[in-house]
């Protein structure tokens, strides 16, 4: 390729001049000179064809349409505020108040939007149900007792109701029952060897060893102990009339 | 000149926290911006998201802005495009690779590239009137590089001049003229190959 052809312009000055050329911008002299080297330099020719072309697929781009939201979007995110379709123009002389909100504005721009709102209410709906379900109310927060036993005291009362509630579980206990029952038909021989249960208690004048032992019958039966939830002494009818005597004596007393 | 005045009053009366101003700039200025960042990131859900994040700046960069340095529209452009290319940079916005023949295949209208993109007697102002030729130039503008991607749309679709360019860029006026005439050299060259293949 010339780099200098009969028209005395370089391919670089040829190059340069591109731009003005394609926009119409180029006169007399200037204009000649560069006319002429195209018709000398097929390179340049080609380059001048190409970038008009261009340029014309350019302009037949339309302008797009921006989204109907995006204005909405754009206010609800820098000043919080809808749209209007008439912009009132506040006064220049504005209260303290329009003045704290306008300072506050771009503060809090980034949370007043209705995402956040949306979170923040859903947190809030979901913390209120749990503290609902935990038996907690916003009323009982002023006879809530802070110091350390209370909240133990609390924290029993929770767990215990918890527990409760969990036993009462009809689901809870027919599983329960169900896998005793399999550990029974599974392992009967485990259960055979097993000494068999005392046919009565020893018998203890403290009342509170009884009671002690009876809760314990009762809370720590299993799959392996049966026999031991019921005591045989208290289908004896000679030990009911003692019991029966006993009342009838104490009454007395 | 009023326009200018009349703009420089509407910002004076943002800064000092008039909402109603700033509304009134955002319907002035949403569709430009939007327009520019669609142009550059070939995506409307991309478009949308960069146009709230330009005026969320610009909200918070008003202040300084310097009436004597450059006009408005500079401003708001030199603030969309730095964004973009901090965009860019972070690699959210790459150029397209995939080929720019795959997508006339995949509409299955029963027309031809060569019918879509153009017809040869008309040339290509009417070929690019159709949709389709649309979306094809616009995929194809997408495959040039950025700073010939930006020079191009400042200039071709934005119609700004080439020195508002150059302080938008920040690069001497020469610069930005040789990277239009590369970006539209490399455009007609991207679509006129299409073109052959398929015919």
């Amino acid at each position: 390729m010339p780099s200098e052809n009969q028209s005395g312009m370089q391919c670089v000055e040829c190059e340069g001049l591109l731009a003005e050329a394609i926009d119409g911008a180029l006169h007399g002299s200037t204009l000649a000179a560069f006319e002429a080297h195209q018709q000398s330099c097929p390179a340049c020719r080609t380059m001048v064809e190409e970038a008009t072309a261009g340029l014309h697929w350019l302009e037949g781009l339309d302008e797009v349409e921006p989204p109907r939201h995006l204005v909405h979007n754009i206010l609800a995110q820098t000043i919080g505020a809808l749209p209007s379709e008439h912009a009132v123009v506040s006064p220049r002389g504005e209260g303290w108040l329009d003045k704290v909100k306008g300072r506050l504005a771009p503060i809090f721009a980034p949370v007043a939007t209705p995402r956040f709102a949306m979170s923040f209410g859903m947190a809030f709906f979901s913390i209120t149900l749990l503290l609902s379900i935990a038996g907690l109310h916003i009323s009982d927060l002023r006879r809530l007792d802070l110091s350390s036993k209370g909240i133990a005291r609390t924290y029993s009362s929770t767990q215990a109701r918890v527990i409760r509630y969990y036993d009462n579980l009809r689901l809870v206990y027919e599983i329960e029952s169900r896998v005793r029952d399999l550990r029974r038909v599974a392992a009967p021989e485990k259960q055979q060897p097993e000494e068999p249960a005392p046919k009565t208690q020893p018998k203890s004048d403290n009342r509170q060893d009884q009671d002690k032992n009876r809760t314990n019958q009762n809370y720590s039966r299993d799959a392996s102990q049966p026999e031991l939830a019921v005591s045989p002494a208290g289908n004896e009818p000679g030990m009911k009339n003692l019991t029966n005597q006993a009342r009838l004596n104490r009454r007395t007393a | 000149m009023d326009d200018i005045q009349a703009v420089n009053a509407l910002i004076r009366r943002c800064v000092t926290g008039d909402a109603a101003a700033w509304q009134e700039i955002v319907q002035q200025y949403h569709r430009r911006i939007y327009n520019i960042c669609y142009r550059f990131s070939g995506s409307p859900e991309d478009a949308a998201d960069l146009s709230q994040e330009v005026f969320i700046k610009m909200y918070r960069t008003l202040s300084t802005f310097d009436t004597t340095r450059a006009s408005f529209m500079t401003w708001v452009t030199t603030v969309t495009r730095n964004l973009l290319v901090d965009h860019f940079r972070k690699g959210k916005y790459d150029r397209i690779t995939d080929s720019l023949e795959a997508t006339p295949g995949n509409q299955d209208d029963g027309l031809t590239l060569a019918e879509k993109l153009e017809d040869p007697s008309a040339g290509p102002e009417a070929g690019v009137r159709s949709q389709e030729a649309q979306t094809l130039v616009h995929k194809a503008l997408r495959k040039l590089s950025p700073e010939l991607r930006e020079a191009v749309i400042l200039r071709d679709l934005q119609d700004m001049d080439y020195k508002d360019i150059a302080l938008v860029l920040k690069v001497p006026e020469g610069t930005v003229k040789s990277r239009i005439n590369r970006g539209r050299t490399e455009l007609a060259r991207l679509l006129q190959r299409s073109y052959r293949q398929v015919s």
